[in-house]
């Protein structure tokens, strides 16, 4: 080993003995600020450079972290859209099941609760299937009704289903009256979807537009009083033998979903159990 | 490369104080200069192991603000040993490497604390091993072998792309 090497060493040991025992003496504080000179600035711009890396990642730790949480707050916002349209929906089945049930229990018919199950919405045929069938007593030309006024008639009875003819089929014909001015007429469904009144009156009968047309109970077949319809126009032909209120159903058949079917006898007047809306 | 040296002395020493804390795990940070000289001693022998030990520990101790020349004498003690002996040693190994870090670093805690307590350092010798020389010579041991990993393949691409 080189002698330079060993007198370095011993060189600095005793620099270092002689700084420690200045120091310990007090009396070194020359040299803590002559090095301070030389480190302070650099450990400066190492803390800043510190402090800025870190902020670097901690800020993109921060973007990922806000990335992730975002994520799962849409999720979150996600499954509570759908949980609140679910509870929706149930609150407004609730609400039409307990009208149901309150018009079930004030009937005094002996009627079944159904469901719709399908829809047939074309031209030629408009009807509903009811999962109430042959097994529930349903017989064939029941009165179906909805707590807004009447749906119309089965017209098929299957083993676990029937199936019913809204007003607004074309095959649909409705004995009927005005309420206001008791005229007698028929509600018969047109091709378009629509209801109109066929009543014979001369200069129309004093039939105005708004008036409330209900079942007139003429067959036994519907009870009489159930609302169909409200005249939405007055097709006035004059001297013809037959005069046409174009009316706007009472119960929005596209939208029904639980129904009423009338199972037993028919022959009453429910007129008072139907609630009529202002017009 | 007279820069690299430079850097690493002067970096190592104050560069512990500024940016040991953030390579800290559990409470315990590498004494990267301690590192850095052994490296630099290895590579460069006696002479060079014990200056850049002593400025590299005078700096360290100005720094941490703790007594001139503790760091400054055990670092160039450190730097000069491994300097005269690394040649007959095999530090290209891991298993070398991690174990023969440690132990320097306990060697030179040792140092440190029998220095200190020539100078009335208060603390006692058993708490200071456990909590912070050992865990200290272990980290250091690690993060020491990565970087002659580190090196040693920094060094091949060089070679490589030349």
């Amino acid at each position: 080993m080189k002698l330079r090497a060993i007198v370095l060493l011993g060189a600095v040991a005793a620099v270092c003995l002689v700084l420690l025992t200045l120091q310990m003496r007090g009396k070194a504080a020359g040299a803590s600020d002559l090095l301070a000179v030389v480190t302070t600035p650099v450990q400066s711009a190492l803390a800043r450079l510190n402090r800025t890396t870190v902020g670097v990642w901690s800020t993109y730790r921060e973007w990922k972290n806000v990335r992730a949480e975002n994520r799962r707050l849409r999720e979150e916002a996600q499954r509570l859209r759908v949980e609140a349209l679910r509870v929706s929906e149930m609150v407004e089945e609730n609400q039409r099941l307990r009208r149901l049930l309150a018009l079930k229990a004030a009937l005094p018919l002996t009627t079944l609760s159904g469901e719709v199950i399908a829809r047939e919405w074309g031209g030629w045929v408009r009807s509903l299937t009811v999962n109430r069938g042959r097994a529930d007593h349903v017989t064939r030309l029941s009165a179906v009704i909805a707590p807004d006024g009447l749906i119309g008639r089965v017209v098929d009875v299957r083993p676990g289903a029937s199936i019913v003819q809204v007003l607004t089929d074309p095959a649909s014909t409705v004995g009927a009256l005005v309420v206001r001015t008791r005229t007698q007429g028929i509600v018969e469904g047109e091709p378009r979807g629509t209801l109109r009144l066929k009543f014979m009156a001369r200069d129309g009968g004093g039939i105005q537009v708004g008036d409330l047309v209900v079942t007139s109970g003429a067959g036994g077949l519907f009870p009489r009083g159930i609302p169909v319809g409200r005249v939405r126009a007055i097709d006035d032909r004059g001297s013809a033998l037959f005069s046409y209120a174009h009316l706007t159903p009472a119960v929005d058949f596209a939208r029904i979903d639980e129904v009423l079917l009338i199972v037993g006898d028919g022959a009453h007047d429910v007129a008072a159990l139907f609630p009529v809306p202002a017009n | 490369m007279r820069t690299f040296v430079v850097l690493a002395v002067f970096g190592g020493g104050v560069a512990h104080a500024t940016l040991g804390p953030a390579l800290r795990i559990a409470d315990v940070a590498p004494d990267i200069p301690l590192i850095v000289v052994v490296l630099l001693a290895l590579r460069r022998g006696p002479e060079f192991g014990c200056g850049a030990g002593f400025l590299a520990g005078l700096l360290q101790d100005a720094a941490s603000g703790g007594l001139l020349g503790v760091q400054a004498l055990t670092k160039a003690i450190i730097g000069f040993v491994i300097g005269a002996i690394g040649g007959r040693l095999r530090v290209s190994q891991p298993l070398v490497q991690v174990p023969g870090l440690v132990l320097l670093s306990i060697v030179e805690g040792l140092a440190r604390f029998t220095l200190l307590k020539l100078f009335r350092f208060p603390a006692p010798f058993g708490e200071l091993m456990t909590y912070v020389v050992l865990p200290q010579a272990l980290y250091n041991g690690f993060l020491g072998a990565a970087l002659v990993f580190a090196l040693a393949w920094a060094e091949s691409h060089r070679e490589r792309v030349s």
